[in-house]
């Protein structure tokens, strides 16, 4: 099929014209400061002044850095709180997806947070786990329990940031659940039940499969989400924690960037991260598109 | 199949992408080619600043502050386009804890402001990194402005050489300076009947552990203690006990880290103590000074800091307070940190001496001073306005003449500002956490410590070293 004529050309023009303003963003805000940053990981660019190549030695650097694998660990352990939120979310929606009165006012109850502020939200929480008057402990204590002072324990500032994000994510998981939910075929369960099927049968054997594409979609975005948090360390915990107990890699990248005058070893941690999420995203697409096959 | 494959790549591509950008979004956009040209044109208007007197120059003036001081500032910028008709100021404010981040982004992006609050940690690397403009000239020709009347221990701290910070040229002038002095309230120690501490002779440790523990009681017999001797935050009062004491973080050349002289251990080992044995402190695991603050501020704490920046709120305390100088360690002297916030010009400006002209109105004029002054939100800069401020008793403290002490005699700056960055001073208080519970003692601290600070020190010092050759 010839594409030359007026009516095409003129098609075309004005479709590249309508995408241009995103690819455009793309290349400005995206992709042009991310190649200067891998450029930059090869520099010892302190923000600055000028740029000095020195090969890899930042990244020789980071990998003795003892902070940066603390802060990696501190990334990857709060990570937890991804198949965690994955589980309860799920619990709600099927609890929500029941013809009871009152699901409305859940759904928009368990939805406040996510589209609350997310630094207002830090805030907030950074109060409720003051180790004094906060609101957590003083709940513990009605049930007497006496609860730490958990923004300065190292053992339990993780978990408790943990907690907050669980929270904060909790009702958009739910709302996807929900809408994975109502696209369930009705028959396949009246089926299920004709066979005799249980009520965990079901569970396990129809609505797992089929919200599956919605899991799968949480979880990458979860992990991607959750190898950049730094809004929630950087006001809760502002030096980061503990003996850097609550830090993460982005956390580590800024402090480092603006901090310390250090852009070019900050730029090299993040390219390692880019890298990270990159690797661990293409396995997860792998597994998923195996375990397509041979259902 | 194959388009199907297409969409995970692609996906993958932008997410690999946004992750990277995500930190590096510090306006690299114009970064590109941008600073050449704006550069030419900055350094050519020096000459052409004159001409300017026709069309107005726009300046803009980055800074912070809490509302109170916003508000002054404000003000007091008003005055000064008022005062000079041929300049227009365009004030961007940021919460205090973006100022630092924004600043640095916008440095980086090659679009710094043309008057903006800098911090005399920063100095070295903003003057190697051609950042600053140095304003010495403009001081010196200023009429209306004497720098002699300004501290010097504030103006030292803007002057560098190339290679010491104190000397060489100015690049800068104080905002303010921030003596921390040590308060105590007075109404609690008359109603517990114990004679009010000396303001010319500190306590020896022992006196201020004792009257502490004095001073720490359960006031209305229900069993719960609500009142305590202190309630300090190791980021800012453990320097008073460690300098009082003879020891210091780091050596006289500024390229070894002492903390593992027996001397600090002992006044860390103090610092935990006054929590851990000797109990005179609110709660256990206490780092966070929000706590401390408000039960200062509700009377239930007897010895506080309190800085100039206090004077304002605490003016509304329900009780009476005076300052004193911090306790005496082993060398009988009283030691305290000045903390400061400076002002400096863009090297980049195309006004250099409008700018130059407001960074003294703000720091160094009569006029300037008298408004901020007046405002309450700060020391006064100059000598002879800032006795006229300590001599006032009638406001609370009755003994703001500790202040002047702390900046004409004992006062010190904080150690992390005398290196080219803070990373190694920062390191000892990220990971103090264990010897403030009493799960690790000082000594060992400070012994695991030493070489770990050591390593970012040794890394500041060839960073500036590499900065310099640049």
């Amino acid at each position: 099929m010839k594409t030359n004529s007026r009516l095409y050309r003129k098609e075309a023009y004005y479709g590249y014209l309508f995408i241009l303003p995103p690819v455009l963003g793309f290349l400005i805000f995206a992709l042009f400061p991310a190649l200067y940053s891998v450029y930059g990981s090869f520099t010892d660019w302190d923000g600055l002044g000028q740029m000095n190549f020195i090969g890899l030695d930042n990244f020789k650097d980071i990998f003795q850095d003892e902070l940066f694998y603390k802060a990696m660990y501190n990334t990857l352990f709060m990570m937890i709180g991804i198949p965690i939120g994955l589980a309860l979310a799920l619990l709600l929606a099927l609890g929500l997806n029941r013809r009871i009165p009152g699901t409305t006012a859940f759904r928009v109850i368990y939805y406040i947070p996510v589209i609350s502020s997310l630094a207002a939200i830090s805030i907030m929480w950074n109060l409720a786990y003051n180790g004094d008057f906060g609101l957590v402990n003083q709940f513990l204590d009605l049930l007497g329990i006496k609860g730490p002072n958990w923004l300065a324990d190292k053992h339990t500032v993780k978990p408790a940031i943990m907690l907050m994000m669980i929270w904060k994510g909790l009702g958009y998981t739910m709302l996807l659940y929900l809408a994975a939910l109502q696209s369930v075929p009705k028959d396949y369960y009246e089926a299920a039940e004709l066979d005799g099927a249980n009520a965990f049968h079901r569970l396990r054997h129809i609505t797992w499969p089929m919200v599956k594409p919605v899991t799968f979609f949480v979880v990458v975005t979860g992990i991607i989400g959750g190898s950049q948090v730094f809004t929630e360390v950087n006001i809760m915990t502002s030096t980061g924690g503990p003996e850097y107990g609550s830090a993460t890699v982005v956390f580590y990248v800024w402090q480092k960037a603006f901090g310390n005058l250090q852009m070019g070893y900050a730029s090299a941690m993040t390219v390692i991260l880019g890298l990270f999420i990159f690797i661990v995203t293409l396995v997860q697409f792998r597994l998923d598109k195996s375990s397509d096959i041979h259902e | 199949m194959a388009k199907k494959g297409w969409i995970p790549a692609v996906t993958l591509l932008v997410t690999a992408g946004l992750a990277l950008s995500g930190c590096s979004n510090g306006g690299n956009a114009d970064a590109g080619n941008g600073p050449a040209s704006s550069q030419a044109s900055g350094s050519q208007s020096g000459d052409g600043s004159d001409k300017s007197g026709s069309e107005k120059a726009e300046l803009t003036f980055m800074f912070r502050g809490g509302p109170d001081e916003q508000a002054a500032y404000k003000k007091t910028v008003d005055k000064f386009e008022a005062d000079h008709p041929g300049v227009k100021v365009k004030i961007i404010t940021t919460a205090a804890d973006q100022y630092a981040t924004k600043l640095k982004a916008a440095i980086t992006g090659k679009s710094a402001p043309d008057v903006f609050y800098l911090d005399p940690g920063d100095l070295k690397a903003y003057v190697n990194g051609g950042v600053l403009l140095n304003i010495n000239s403009y001081v010196q020709d200023n009429k209306d402005v004497d720098i002699s009347k300004v501290w010097k221990k504030g103006v030292d701290l803007y002057r560098y050489d190339g290679q010491t910070v104190g000397q060489g040229d100015i690049y800068g002038l104080p905002k303010d300076l921030g003596p921390f002095a040590m308060g105590y309230n007075k109404t609690m120690f008359e109603k517990a009947g114990i004679p009010l501490p000396d303001k010319d002779k500190p306590y020896t440790w022992d006196e201020f552990i004792q009257v502490s523990q004095q001073l720490t009681k359960d006031t209305n017999g229900d069993g719960k203690l609500d009142q305590w001797g202190t309630g300090l935050n190791v980021t800012w009062n453990l320097q008073s006990l460690v300098w009082s004491n003879g020891a210091d973080w780091i050596d006289a050349s500024r390229t070894k880290v002492t903390i593992d002289e027996p001397k600090f251990a002992e006044a860390l080992q103090l610092f935990a103590d006054i929590q851990n044995k000797y109990k005179a402190t609110p709660s256990i695991a206490e780092a966070q000074t929000l706590d401390t603050y408000q039960r200062w501020m509700q009377g239930q704490i007897g010895f506080f800091p309190v800085g100039p920046w206090d004077l304002s709120t605490y003016a509304k305390l329900p009780f009476d307070y005076d300052l004193i100088p911090y306790p005496a360690g082993s060398t009988g002297k009283t030691a305290t940190w000045i903390g400061s916030l400076g002002i400096g010009v863009s090297s980049k400006t195309k006004y250099p001496e409008q700018a130059a002209a407001l960074v003294m109105y703000l720091t160094a004029s009569e006029e300037g001073m008298k408004m901020l002054a007046d405002a309450k939100v700060q020391m006064p800069n100059l000598q002879d306005m800032a006795q006229t401020w300590a001599a006032d008793t009638s406001s609370k403290p009755a003994n703001k003449e500790e202040f002047l002490q702390i900046v004409n005699d004992y006062g010190r700056p904080l150690p992390g500002i005398l290196t080219y960055n803070a990373e190694w001073y920062n390191l000892f208080f990220t990971d103090i956490q264990p010897v403030l519970d009493g799960k690790m003692t000082a000594a060992d601290y400070v012994k695991q410590e030493q070489p770990k600070m050591q390593k970012l020190l040794d890394k500041a010092i060839e960073q500036e070293a590499k900065s310099k050759s640049k």
